[in-house]
This record gives C-alpha cells, sequence and structure tokens, in this order.
C-alpha cells in the first residue's frame, strides 16, 4: 500500500545506548528526510543510492546532529514501502529531537507494532510469522527470542497441521458414511473414532502444558518473598538483583509497601515481589501491606517464605507455613553466618546468608527447578501466544466433548464437535476449508456409479 | 393413459389456448431455455409470480427427463427436494407422485444427515410434470432450438430460434443441461447427440461466448441398462423401501407404497480382467475423452484403474418404471465399445443371459464457468440473463432444480423491479450450492454432499419449510394453500413446546417404554422435555406407548423432539452463525480496486478482482485468498 501515510518511531527503544536509530516509513518519508538532512557533500536523501549508509547531518530546532542516514526504496524493504533511517548519537533526547522533527516535517508517531503491521499489509511476511516476529521483538529474555523464532519458522504451524491432517482423516471417514452410506466400503465405527481423538487429544494436552512455560518466558515468572519483619526479605532481594533496591534497617517493619523489580536467571526473567513482613499489626499503613501479601501468594508461582535461623521458630511462622500449604514454595532459612537458634528442618530447604553470600547458587537453581523450564528442550513448540493457546485449548474442550459422549451420540453430532475442532486448530495456520475434507473422501475411498 | 387428477376439457383448452398460438416476433417476459430439472422449476416460478413466460425446448418427449438414474433425493440431495418444495417448487410433489420405492438414508446416524430417496417411475415422472407445465397460466411451450440470445448495446434484446423466430423479452433463463454441442461416446462411435437419443442443441454456444461468457467442457456418462426379464434375481440381495416414512413435500399427505424393489450385488473378477485387458479401447483412456468427468460418479473402468486393489465393485439394480422391466445397473457407468460392455455385463454373476436394451455412453457437452455469475444466479455482464442447472458445472436433477427455482424467482424480481434474493449458506442447501459456484467455481461436476454445509444441523429436510416458506411467502411463489399448512404446523410446534413442560408422571406404561430403550425411569416424576432429551428417547414411539400428547401430526412430533434433543448443539451452531455473520454482512464496494492492495497476494489479487464477492464473507469462500488476505482486506475497509 504505497498510499500510506509516513510513520515514525525510536527504533531502539528508549534504553540508552551509544546509538540510537530513528526510523521512517511511507510514501512521503523520503521528502520528510530530505526537509531535514544533508549529506557532507551537500546531498538531499531522495538522489542517495538506496541501501547504503550515508554521513550528514539533521538539522532540528535546538541542534544540528552528524548522523548517518539510509534510505530503502519499496518493496526493497521491511515493510515493504519507501523507508528511511538515521543512525544518530545516543541517548532519548537527541533521538527524541530527530523523531520531532520528522513530525514536524509531516511524519506520524507509529503506533506498537505499526512498522510490522505495514510489512504483513504489504505481503513481506505472514500471519504466524507477523506474530512471532512481534514477540521477539517485544522479548526480554533469550527463551522468549528462541520461542518467538520457532514460532516465526513454523513448528507450531507445523504440529497444527498434523493435527489437522488427522482430525480430517477422522472426519473424511465420517462424512463418507454420511454421503455415501450404501457402498461396500468398511465404515469407521464410533470406537475408533475414540480411539484416535483420544490420542490427539493426549498431543495437543502435550503442547498446552507448554503454554505456562510460555507464559513464563513471556512475562516471567512471579517469585514472592514472604516471612516475619526483619527475617531478610529485603536483603535477599537487593542481593538477587544485584543493587540496593530496598531499604534494609534492623528496624521490623521498614518495608511497608510491595516492592517489585525483575532481573534474569539464566534464560528466564524473575520477577521479584517483596511484600510487608506478615505479622499482625495495628499500623494501618503497614496492615494494608501485610493484607496485600496474603492476595499475593495466591498469584505467585513460587514463593520463598523466610525463615531467621538465628531466632526461634514462632506462632507466626507456622501461620504463614500453613497459609503456604498446597503452594509451590521454598524454605528458606536466612542469616545461616549467626548462630543457629532455630532448631527446626523442613522439606524444601535452602540455607543461605545475604552477608556472605552462602547458599546463594542453591537458592537459584532450586528456583528454576521450581520453574519446570529446564524438562523442556530448548527446541520444542513453546506455546507463549495467548490466540495460539486459547485456539488449542478449545480444540481440545471440543475433543473432550466427543470423547465423553460418543457412545451415546448420533455420529452426525460427534462429527460437529469434530469439524469444530478442526476450525479451532486451523486457527493457527489459517487453513479451514471444507473442501479439503471433500477431497480427502475421494482420494481414500472409491465412490459412485 | 389418462389421468383422473385432470380435467380433460380444461385440460385441451389450455394446450389449444397456449401452444398453437406462438408466432415469430412474440414478446414474452421472461424466455426459459430447456425444459429439464432446472427449466421446469424456473418457468414455473416465473409464471406463477404473474410473468407472461415462453419456455423453449427440443422436444416435449424430453420435458423433466431423468436420463440417468432413475431416483430422486438422496443423501443432501433430498434435503434440496424439501427446500424446493418449501419455496414453492414442483419437483417434491411430483417425485412424491411417481415414487415406485421410498427410503430414509442414513437412518441410524442423527437428523442431520437423514435424507429420502425414491425411486421414481421415469415416465410417469416425465407426463406429470409436462401436464405441469402445459396446464401452467401465463405459461408457453415452444417445441424447437433456440439459437441465439440477442444482446444489443449490452442490453438483453431477444432470442432466436433454428426455425427463424426471434421473441423479444426482458429476462432470459438458460437452462440447457447437457445438450449444449455434446456428443455421446460409446466405444469407437461417437455421436453428436444429447442424452439417450435426444436431438442437441448446436448454435447456442457461438451466442454465449459472443455475449461473454467463459465456456468449458464437461463430461458425465450413464451405465447400460438391462432387460429386468433376463436378470437371475436370486443372485443378488434384495433391498426393499421403508414404511411409513416423510415425503418430500410438505403438501403430500402420505407417501406411495413401496411397488418396487432394488437389488445389490457385485461386478466379478473376470469384469476387472475384462476392462484392464481392453483399457485401450476406453475413450477415457485413448484420449478421445477430453472433457472433465466427475470424481463423484466415475465410470468402471476409472475406478478399476484408480483402485487397483479392489477386486470388485458394488452394483445397484434399479426398475425404471412401472410400464415396462428396464433396469438401470447403478455402478456400471462406461463409455466401453458396446461388444465390451456385453462382456462385461455377461460376466457379472446373475447376469451371464442378460439383454441389454440401451448401451451405457459417456456424454459431452459446453458448459459456462459459473464463475460468470452472481449468487442470484444473473450474468455479471448483461442484466436478465440468468443460468441454472447442468450449464453452471453441476450435476444432478436435484442441484438442477434447486437452482432452477432460484433463477426463476430472481428472474421474476428482476422483472418486478424488486430486490432480488440471496439464499444464504446457513439458511439453505441451495444457498451453500449456489455460494460455492460463484466463489468457488468448480472444476468438475459440481455434486451436492451434506459435507459442504458447515451448519446442517440446521439445515435439515424436517425444517425446510420452516426455513424457506417465509422467503418463499415473500417472494410470491408460496399460495395461500401451502402458506396455511406451513402456519398451522407452527402453531402448532408453538402449542406443543408449552406442552412438553408439563410433568409426565412415573407410570407402569412409562416404565415399559424407558425398559425397552435401556433407559432408567426417572428419580422422581419429570417433564416430557427432560425425557425427550434422552437420546435413545422417541417421542413418536413413546407417545404410541403412553400416550403422552394429543392431536399431533407426525412431523410436528419429530419436529419437537428434534429441537429438544439436539438444542445445545443447534443452539453452537447458531452461535456460529450470528459469529459469522459480521463478515457475511461487511460488504465489499462494486469498484474495489484489487490492484492498489499490495498486501494481497498475486493470486488473491487476480481472483477477487475476476470473481468481485459482494462480501468479505464470499470474499473468504474464493480459493486461492486466504485468511490472511481477509485480515489484509479487513483491515483496509476498516
Amino acid at each position: 500500500m504505497n498510499n500510506s501515510d509516513s510513520i515514525v518511531a525510536i527504533s531502539t527503544g528508549a534504553s540508552s545506548g551509544a546509538i540510537s536509530i530513528v526510523r521512517m516509513s511511507g510514501k512521503d518519508c523520503v521528502s520528510i528526510a530530505d526537509s531535514l538532512f544533508v549529506s557532507i557533500s551537500g546531498d538531499k536523501p531522495s538522489s542517495f543510492v538506496p541501501r547504503m549508509l550515508t554521513l550528514g547531518t539533521i538539522k532540528t530546532e535546538s541542534f544540528n546532529e552528524q548522523a548517518m542516514c539510509v534510505v530503502f526504496k519499496g518493496p526493497k524493504s521491511y515493510t515493504g514501502e519507501d523507508m528511511v533511517e538515521f543512525q544518530c548519537h545516543g541517548g532519548t533526547q537527541i533521538a527524541s529531537g530527530v523523531m520531532r522533527e520528522c513530525i514536524a516535517a509531516g511524519a506520524r508517531i507509529a503506533t506498537n507494532g505499526e512498522f510490522t503491521k505495514r510489512a504483513f499489509m504489504n505481503g513481506k511476511m505472514s500471519l504466524a510469522s507477523a506474530e512471532g516476529m512481534m514477540d521477539m521483538i517485544n522479548a526480554e529474555s533469550d527463551a522468549e527470542v528462541r520461542a518467538g523464532y520457532n514460532l516465526l519458522s513454523g513448528s507450531l504451524s507445523k504440529l497444527a497441521s498434523s493435527a489437522q491432517a488427522e482430525l480430517m482423516d477422522v472426519l473424511s471417514e465420517i462424512e463418507v458414511s454420511f454421503d455415501y452410506p450404501e457402498e461396500t466400503i468398511e465404515y469407521i465405527t464410533k470406537a475408533k473414532v475414540k480411539e484416535r481423538l483420544v490420542r490427539l487429544e493426549a498431543e495437543i494436552s502435550k503442547v498446552l502444558a507448554t503454554a505456562s512455560a510460555g507464559k513464563i518466558i513471556k512475562s516471567g515468572i512471579n517469585v514472592l518473598i514472604v516471612g516475619k519483619p526483619n527475617v531478610g526479605k529485603s536483603s535477599l532481594l537487593n542481593k538477587l538483583l544485584d543493587r540496593e533496591r530496598a531499604i534494609v534497617t534492623d528496624i521490623a517493619g521498614t518495608t511497608r509497601d510491595i516492592i517489585e523489580d525483575s532481573f534474569m536467571l539464566g534464560d528466564v526473567k524473575i520477577n521479584l515481589i517483596d511484600t510487608a513482613g506478615i505479622h499482625d499489626t495495628a499500623d494501618k499503613v503497614e496492615k494494608i501491606g501485610v493484607d496485600k501479601a496474603k492476595s499475593l501468594m495466591d498469584q505467585a508461582d513460587i514463593i520463598l517464605f523466610l525463615i531467621d535461623s538465628s531466632r526461634a521458630y514462632s506462632k507466626e511462622d507456622e501461620e504463614i507455613l500453613t497459609a503456604l500449604k498446597g503452594k509451590n514454595y521454598i524454605v528458606v532459612k536466612t542469616k545461616s553466618d549467626l548462630n543457629e537458634k532455630l532448631n527446626k528442618t523442613f522439606e524444601n530447604e535452602i540455607e543461605i546468608s545475604t552477608l556472605t553470600g552462602d547458599g546463594m547458587e542453591n537458592l537459584k537453581n532450586k528456583i528454576l527447578e521450581l520453574t519446570n523450564l529446564s524438562n523442556i528442550p530448548a527446541d520444542s513448540i513453546i506455546i507463549t501466544n495467548e490466540r495460539h493457546k486459547d485456539a488449542l485449548t478449545r480444540a481440545n474442550k471440543s475433543l473432550g466433548r466427543v470423547i465423553k459422549n460418543i457412545s451415546a451420540d448420533t455420529l452426525d453430532l460427534v462429527s460437529i464437535d469434530i469439524k469444530q475442532a478442526y476450525i479451532e486448530v486451523g486457527e493457527i495456520t489459517g487453513n479451514t476449508t471444507s473442501e479439503d475434507i471433500i477431497d480427502q473422501i475421494f482420494k481414500k475411498f472409491c465412490l459412485g456409479k | 393413459m389418462i389421468d383422473q387428477k385432470y380435467d380433460i376439457t380444461d385440460y385441451e383448452k389450455n394446450i389449444e389456448n397456449k401452444v398453437y398460438d406462438i408466432k415469430d416476433g412474440d414478446f414474452f417476459d421472461a424466455i426459459v431455455v430447456g425444459a429439464g430439472h432446472a427449466g421446469c422449476e424456473a418457468c414455473l416460478a416465473l409464471a406463477r409470480t404473474g410473468q407472461k413466460t415462453l419456455i423453449i425446448n427440443l422436444v416435449r418427449d424430453n420435458i423433466a427427463f431423468l436420463p440417468c438414474n432413475p431416483s430422486i433425493g438422496g443423501t443432501a440431495k433430498g434435503h434440496i427436494v424439501c427446500e424446493v418444495d418449501a419455496l414453492g417448487g414442483e419437483m417434491g410433489k411430483q417425485a412424491d407422485a411417481n415414487t415406485i420405492q421410498l427410503r430414509m438414508l442414513n437412518m441410524g446416524k442423527g437428523p442431520a444427515v437423514q435424507s429420502l430417496r425414491a425411486q421414481i417411475d421415469k415416465t410417469g415422472y416425465h407426463r406429470s410434470m409436462q401436464k405441469a407445465l402445459e396446464t401452467q397460466e401465463n405459461l408457453y411451450i415452444y417445441d424447437g432450438e433456440c439459437t441465439e440470445v440477442v444482446v444489443e448495446d449490452g442490453k438483453l434484446k431477444a432470442v432466436k430460434t433454428a426455425d427463424g423466430k426471434t421473441f423479444g423479452t426482458k429476462a432470459v433463463v438458460l437452462t440447457t443441461g447437457v445438450y449444449l454441442d455434446s456428443r455421446t461416446i460409446t466405444g469407437e462411435i461417437i455421436n453428436a447427440s444429447g442424452p439417450s437419443g435426444f436431438p442437441y442443441a448446436k448454435g447456442l454456444t457461438e451466442s454465449l461466448v459472443k455475449i461473454g461468457f467463459d465456456v468449458r467442457r464437461f463430461k458425465t456418462g450413464t451405465p447400460p441398462r438391462i432387460d429386468g426379464n433376463t436378470i437371475d434375481y436370486t443372485k443378488f440381495t434384495r433391498q426393499d423401501g421403508d414404511e411409513n416414512i416423510q415425503t418430500f413435500s410438505f403438501l403430500t399427505k402420505k407417501a406411495k407404497p413401496n411397488v418396487r424393489c432394488c437389488w445389490l450385488g457385485y461386478t466379478s473378477e473376470e469384469t476387472k480382467s475384462i476392462v484392464m485387458n481392453n483399457l485401450d479401447r476406453a475413450p477415457m483412456y485413448s484420449g478421445v475423452i477430453t472433457g472433465e468427468g466427475p470424481r463423484y460418479c466415475p465410470s468402471i473402468e476409472s475406478k478399476f484403474v484408480r483402485f487397483s486393489d479392489k477386486d470388485r465393485h458394488q452394483i445397484f439394480l434399479e426398475p425404471e418404471t412401472l410400464d415396462d422391466n428396464v433396469i438401470y445397473v447403478q455402478g456400471l457407468s462406461t463409455s466401453m465399445p458396446m461388444d465390451i460392455q456385453h462382456k462385461m455385463v455377461e460376466s457379472i454373476e446373475g447376469m451371464e443371459q442378460s439383454k441389454i436394451l440401451k448401451y451405457a455412453y459417456a456424454i459431452e457437452y459446453d458448459c459456462i464457468d459459473p464463475l460468470n455469475l452472481y449468487p442470484t444466479l444473473e450474468f455479471k455482464k448483461v442484466k436478465g440473463i440468468f443460468c441454472a442447472g447442468q450449464i453452471n458445472g453441476t450435476s444432478g436433477y436435484e442441484e438442477a432444480a434447486g437452482q432452477g427455482i432460484l433463477a426463476g424467482i430472481n428472474a421474476s424480481l428482476y422483472l418486478r423491479g424488486e430486490e432480488q434474493l440471496i439464499l444464504k449458506r446457513n439458511e439453505s442447501y441451495i444457498g451453500v450450492l449456489v455460494d460455492d459456484l460463484t466463489t468457488k467455481g468448480t472444476n468438475e461436476p459440481y455434486r451436492m454432499m451434506t459435507s459442504r454445509a458447515e451448519f446442517r444441523l440446521i439445515l435439515r429436510q424436517d425444517n425446510a419449510d420452516q426455513r424457506l416458506t417465509e422467503i418463499g411467502r415473500r417472494v410470491g411463489l408460496v399460495d395461500d394453500e401451502r402458506y396455511n399448512v406451513f402456519k398451522e404446523k407452527m402453531q402448532q410446534i408453538e402449542k406443543l413446546n408449552e406442552e412438553i413442560l408439563k410433568t409426565v408422571p412415573n407410570s407402569p406404561k412409562l416404565k415399559e417404554y424407558l425398559d425397552s430403550i435401556g433407559e432408567k425411569m426417572p428419580t422422581q416424576a419429570t417433564s416430557l422435555k427432560n425425557l425427550l432429551k434422552r437420546p435413545a428417547f422417541s417421542f413418536v414411539q413413546a407417545n404410541e406407548h403412553i400416550g403422552l400428547v394429543e392431536g399431533y401430526s407426525r412431523e410436528v412430533l419429530t419436529a419437537v423432539e428434534i429441537n429438544t434433543k439436539y438444542s445445545g448443539y443447534i443452539n453452537m451452531q447458531r452461535d456460529q452463525i450470528l459469529h459469522d455473520q459480521k463478515l457475511e454482512e461487511k460488504k465489499i464496494p462494486a469498484d474495489m480496486d484489487y490492484a492498489s492492495l499490495s498486501g494481497l497476494r498475486l493470486e488473491a489479487r487476480e481472483k477477487l478482482a475476476k470473481i468481485k464477492p459482494l462480501t468479505v464473507g464470499m470474499a473468504s469462500r474464493i480459493s486461492g485468498v486466504n485468511p490472511a488476505d481477509i485480515t489484509v482486506l479487513l483491515m483496509y475497509l476498516k
């Protein structure tokens, strides 16, 4: 679509690297670039050789910036339209200034993902690839990039296609019995339909099980730190983040608010949440913090329950432990450098000292172990996209209905659910025609007068 | 033979008034070309909605002729016959009147896929349909060959005949069947001929090309006919009809009794070797036949070739008429030479002594690309020209009738200056058929199958009237008699829906019935509605046994039972329809410039520009347009 308006964005995001790239796409973007960029030899971007960097100056209202400029002529560009990129010095101030200048000259700020959307609209990539690309662009961890790459390269599409092929085959067996009820064909039995669908359901379930891993890869896992006041929650947070994020004092109840921050643990993004110390309190501000901590426990993926090994086991500790029943938690005995007064062992316990760093590696490994990610091979299909998860979940629900009802229901009803599952799985690849089923019927069976 | 139904004097008067009065230069509101199953429905729909209509047909003997199998209905086809009837058409009534054996297919597989199929007395059917045409007010029959559709300055003017007559008109429905420049092939013998020795139409194809139709060549075939007195039936399995089942027409009170049966048998290994050893003489394989044949209706030679692991194939003996003892051998369609046909027939157990009365043949004919048509069946290039039936690349009497009635209705609406009718995929098989033809086109003769319909639990035979009779009434085709029958049925259904809410007392009779179907007694007395939801519970049987309700017809009981029993799935399909509706209703501007949408793949761009879909829903079904293209289209239209 070459009549589209010109969009602009800082492609390198809000980070403070050595260079920033400001990117434009649209039919007027080259003439916009002409109005603000001149090469050192005095040429305008419209006369540049495409896809070649040229040094020059960007004139803005408040500063002149020495920068590189490259012009792409559509369709040989990412979006398929004419594009211009400026590589200027790092720092958001300079990049923002350049972007403002582009806007003043007629471009508008791109919406989220608009470059990729245009690439899709102009036929530069498929829908699944565009989704994969968006996932990769927004990725914050290596694993997430890898999952995005798998989507882009089509392993999920392949799974969906093979599931569809199986559903289509079962359907064609049923359909042929409807449309050709009087042929000498061995028609499929309900038992056989059930057997094949049970197998397929299990396969899809296996992939669906990675959805939680997919969510972890995409959004990170939420690790909640709980424990009595002054057991060292904030110290552990700072240690894991490797910086002074929380104020640490020896006065119980210093952390009244919830502190959230994240760090990378190998491939995995960990969202740490430090809660206010859990104990009965009359202090109103702190009370809110405590209530919040209890509700957070329900939403956390992993809970680190901190107990001060230099103090005796208390009623409050026992209460917290009771509240953790059935949850995914690790008991972290803190202050292992001090004298032991706890004299108690727990399942899933780790001893640490944030002062000496003892036990920290053990703790990190334990957290990784609990994410269950270690079980998933690097090249397996991991669902990170909500739309795909939703499609597969619905497909399995339809299959579940068939499996449950097939002995009592007539085949016409059964076929509705199978067709439904076929369409749902097809949403991933975008392949849902009934013509395929008819082709299959004629390929497999000898029919007709 | 004089049919008691018609007053002979009235009949003669009608013929006198209408037939012998047609002169060169006469004007008709509409002209239908060809009186096969499509043409008959089209001309009746036009005449019954007040249009002075002429039907031009080669010879009177082939009106509503059944050149292939002597049956009407079958899977998905039975549905179409019920739909034609619900709209106010003729096929259902005539099929009911000429039924000699009736079966309900797919009985145990659920209500969605149950289809009626009737063995038909084919001479009886032809005669009574002919009579329906001859006695129809506003309708005139001209025995002759149409050779030209005259279009001047893009406007339809007239049609011309081979004997030099010109008839002025404002609307034309082309229902030429397999007669356009057709030739029949039996081994080395090739005849310029219509089916069954009838004449063929020579000149019209050229005229159609001239006014802008894309013309193709399709092929189909038919098996040999055998003297029924020369068959040893003890070598075959007898197949009887079903008693007490519904009829095609909602107006027929009671199905005709079964007076004939069919027979099931097999080809032998010898048949296979005869075929395989003579493939060099089979026109299909020697290159004589070039037309596209249907996959679902293969000749016996292509069955042996394509499925070489099978040693035998099923054949089915069907009686053709009540007047004589001619047997149609379903499954033995071929274009082999006559001497080979003799050997093939004699190789079948029970047919060693059989006499062939008519040899099998393949037939090639001209037809148009249905992508030339709107889903109203109107030609895209010239207003007022409609096409229906095999000329559109379909096969089957029922498919033809379904298109014929739609084309007739739309030609009439066109003449009346009213908005034309598009039947939706979610309201009829006819809608599925026409939508498929006009969005996907077809590369072989198109046959309707239940698998083609997305919402088949909603598109049942038993509710065809609920889906279509109001539409037929709106366009003026449903008369008071039919409409009153329909209204009464709807009132009864409404009343019964209330009545099933009442509690059924736990009685010994109820227990007896439930025991007989292997169901448990409810722990406490429950409503009739809840009982109906049990899969094995049959309203009709239970009512006969227990006497649950009184004064309802079988159809009403069945309608309420199905709606109750399958409400979950029916609602699921209704939700799906609502979900799809957005796409179906999203209109695409007629002047859409697809070339400028570079996001569309080249193939999609070309297909969309050629087919010009009216809605995004239609666009999504065009082959070569994939979901990504639809996303591009939607984003553009937003």
